[in-house]
């Protein structure tokens, strides 16, 4: 495996989506900055304006960095370049994530940090936020995967919106678990063993879909 | 033994609505080879097999001294590849495509890119999305053509270009042509455009190669010969005669192995020989589509 092969596909790709990722960094930290408002309709509006900043950006991500490589025809171009069919599923499986994995990170901490500032978010609802927020990260990884493995844009808008509604009904799910509904509006945080392996059977769902992806992908008989 | 930089033995591919069959193709080193066939004759799959990027059913594919597909990132560090279905990102530059690809080929040469951005009028800062068709495919050139490779692809180059692009694009390949070393493979349904720059031609029909020589072999063996025959007097048969055509004491007859003892067993027959007419490429090509279409109709 040439790694700085993948590595500079990975800043091509990087290079490429630097403007959307910007604006949903910028809109993500506006919604923050609504949350910060305080009150139940700007926590619940910045909350719906954090989680769209979020699917947005993970949809944009898969669609034009996996689909749109096909579709714009730019795929004979890369595939010009000395790179293996394994180097170049990595390069996208890899890269988007890390790619969305930026303003991610950024607005995922900046969620969790705004449970430290004193402005009526009961500390309960950390560890419902903390598997919400891993949720939003497996549903960008499956579309990822769809996007991926299909290279058609409308598997992976249907990609898109099964990720949306199973957010919901994970949410709803979730809220209702023993061991955790009885936390959620505590001013405390009660990290349950429910939490833990709830977070663990996401991070498993979110290996296995990228794994067989790879697996799948890199072995493939025709790439044009 | 010849040093050959592609080398293809026996090689199938089957799709649901097409294959190509049991393909032998040997690329000599140094040399200039123009892949014929009319759209859908396979062309592009025996490119892309010969890229790496679509897995052979059956057989062996040699490029540059490697496996493909298996050993394709080591073959596409020599090798310059640029087909009429490529597109560069739209929302970059040329300028920003030409950093991209120099930072993969350490045998960039920035100033022969340098000295095609003038030759073919390009505006590096320009973003791609910005050019024509005829913009894109010299941009696309360029960058193929500044890595240096050993082995330059063009699959339909040419298609959609104006015919200023078309001569300006063809100009550059003859240029590029003074390097001996450097082997190229020129796919075109437009003979006129592989006449120009080849030495060696391969016509392609239905997936299967139906010929390949050299050019000149195909220039002086291929002929019309034009007689008038004697009344009542039956056409000859001729060995390498594979068409007939004209009228019934005018008939014209297609070889593909001329020789000038055949004029003398015509006359012996009592024909007058009016002319023997050279072929051009697209004659001999099309003359021999038809005459393998025929042959399997039978």
């Amino acid at each position: 495996m040439n790694y700085s092969m993948v590595k500079r596909l990975i800043l091509k790709d990087w290079y490429l989506h630097r403007i959307p990722i910007a604006a949903s960094l910028l809109g993500g930290i506006g919604a923050l900055g609504i949350v910060c408002l305080g009150g139940q309709l700007a926590f619940t509006a910045g909350l719906v304006l954090l989680l769209t900043a979020l699917i947005a950006v993970g949809s944009h991500l898969a669609i034009s960095t996996m689909v749109n490589e096909r579709k714009d025809q730019t795929l004979a171009f890369v595939m010009s370049l000395p790179v293996s069919h394994a180097e170049y599923t990595l390069s996208k499986l890899a890269g988007t994530l890390l790619i969305f994995l930026f303003p991610y990170t950024v607005l995922v901490l900046g969620s969790l940090a705004l449970f430290a500032i004193p402005h009526g978010i009961p500390h309960g609802l950390l560890p419902f936020t903390t598997i919400m927020a891993v949720e939003v990260l497996l549903n960008t990884c499956l579309m990822m995967s769809v996007a991926m493995a299909t290279e058609s844009q409308g598997w992976t808008v249907a990609s898109i919106i099964v990720g949306n509604i199973c957010i919901n009904i994970v949410g709803f799910v979730v809220a209702h678990l023993p061991g955790i509904a009885s936390g959620l509006s505590g001013a405390s945080v009660s990290w349950s063993s429910t939490a833990s392996v709830s977070l663990l059977v996401e991070f498993a769902i979110i290996a296995l879909m990228l794994g067989m992806t790879f697996f799948f992908q890199s072995r493939k008989r025709d790439f044009l | 033994m010849m040093d050959l930089t592609v080398e293809f033995k026996g090689v199938s591919k089957q799709y649901p609505h097409f294959s190509l069959d049991n393909i032998d193709l040997e690329l000599p080193t140094g040399s200039i080879m123009g892949f014929i066939g009319a759209n859908g004759a396979g062309k592009s799959t025996t490119i892309r097999i010969l890229m790496g990027l679509v897995l052979q059913d059956k057989g062996t594919v040699q490029v540059l001294g490697h496996s493909m597909p298996g050993e394709q990132a080591a073959a596409k560090l020599d090798i310059g590849f640029v087909s009429e279905d490529m597109r560069l990102y739209g929302a970059a530059t040329l300028e920003w495509h030409m950093k991209f690809v120099s930072s993969i080929f350490p045998k960039w040469d920035q100033l022969y890119a340098d000295k095609l951005v003038q030759r073919f009028d390009l505006k590096p800062q320009q973003k791609i999305k910005g050019l024509s068709h005829g913009q894109r495919v010299k941009a696309a050139l360029l960058l193929a053509l500044a890595r240096k490779p050993r082995l330059l692809v063009l699959d339909e180059p040419t298609t959609g270009l104006d015919p200023v692009a078309r001569r300006e694009v063809l100009g550059e390949l003859m240029a590029v042509l003074a390097d001996e070393d450097r082997t190229i493979l020129f796919s075109s349904h437009n003979t006129q455009d592989v006449e120009q720059i080849s030495d060696q031609i391969t016509f392609i029909d239905r997936g299967t190669i139906i010929d390949s020589d050299d050019k000149e072999g195909f220039l002086d063996q291929w002929r019309r010969l034009r007689l008038v025959m004697p009344q009542h007097a039956e056409v000859p048969r001729l060995p390498g005669v594979i068409d007939v055509g004209g009228t019934g004491r005018l008939p014209v007859l297609t070889t593909n192995r001329f020789d000038p003892g055949m004029l003398t067993v015509c006359q012996d027959l009592g024909a007058t020989i009016q002319a023997v007419d050279s072929m051009t490429l697209e004659e001999i090509f099309v003359t021999s589509v038809q005459h393998r279409r025929e042959t399997l109709a039978v």
